[in-house]
């Protein structure tokens, strides 16, 4: 014999149906990563062809690694302060972060190992590749404007491909401004 | 039907978990609408058969318990759900 009748089998499933309902969990990019890192790298990009067109000269070069460890040190003490407010964290975050930490761990490394494969127009076009991907992600679980950013990303990818080699670095720089510091930005606004 | 998911709230506490990697306590108290007292207890029995798993630590100075399901709470959790949808069937068409 049961140890429940069907009216209390029936309560059981309604609350967890109910409870399953209510828990789709949303995945949360934290629009402000996206905002600091999409002008951080467009900065180093156009930066970086600037000096190649000769209007700048090589030495402002080395504000680039004082930029990305500003954007590295913001992030570490944002990722900090928001532990804090977490009251819960869904399994599609964890995947996010996991996706979000390989692909931009990634391209650092082949920036930083793999210069002389990855030279010059590359090397950006390796960060818009992982910006790419980190957005197309999260369109993946149903954010439309990262879907539409990510396709910027993409298209800016394509259109430097086939730009003058003077410009190159500008598409690029746009293309991550536009795309990934623009969704981040987008992402503050619906949040507020 | 597993016996100790027979209970209400330990059965919502393990729905909460299922979609999350884990969940604060006072968390789930506010989900579950259900007192601090009473959510512990029912936690510490969940805890003690291996379904849940509890972790305490410090976040900005302030303590945090947090509940992540284990696997055997999933599995307890998916075969227990079939039970009461077998009881259910039986009941409609019987």
């Amino acid at each position: 014999m049961d140890p429940i009748d069907s009216a209390v089998a029936r309560d059981h499933l309604e609350l967890v149906e109910r409870i399953l309902a209510e828990s789709q969990p949303r995945l949360c990019s934290g629009g402000e990563y996206f905002v600091v890192w999409g002008i951080g790298s467009a900065f180093v990009t156009v930066l970086f062809q600037l000096v190649d067109n000769g209007i700048l000269s090589a030495p402002v070069l080395w504000s680039a690694p004082v930029v990305l460890l500003a954007c590295a040190v913001f992030s570490v003490i944002r990722g900090r302060l928001t532990r804090g407010e977490l009251r819960r964290a869904s399994l599609v975050q964890r995947e996010f972060f996991n996706v979000l930490w390989l692909t931009i761990g990634l391209a650092f490394v082949v920036n930083v190992a793999a210069y002389r494969i990855f030279s010059g127009a590359a090397a950006a076009a390796i960060w818009s590749v992982a910006e790419a991907i980190v957005l197309l992600y999260i369109g993946m679980h149903g954010n439309r404007r990262a879907q539409i950013a990510g396709v910027v990303v993409v298209v800016s990818l394509i259109a430097a491909n086939f730009a003058p080699p003077p410009i190159v670095g500008y598409v690029l720089g746009a293309g991550m401004l536009v795309g990934y510091a623009g969704f981040g930005l987008s992402e503050l606004l619906a949040r507020d | 039907m597993d016996e100790l998911l027979l209970s209400k709230v330990r059965l919502g506490v393990v729905a909460e978990l299922l979609n999350y990697d884990w969940v604060a306590f006072s968390e789930l108290a506010r989900a579950l609408d259900v007192s601090h007292g009473n959510l512990g207890a029912h936690l510490a029995k969940l805890v003690e058969a291996g379904y849940v798993a509890e972790e305490k630590s410090f976040v900005n100075r302030r303590p945090l318990t947090r509940y992540r399901l284990a696997q055997a709470g999933r599995e307890a959790f998916a075969a227990h759900v079939a039970q009461l949808q077998a009881l259910l069937k039986t009941a409609e068409t019987g």
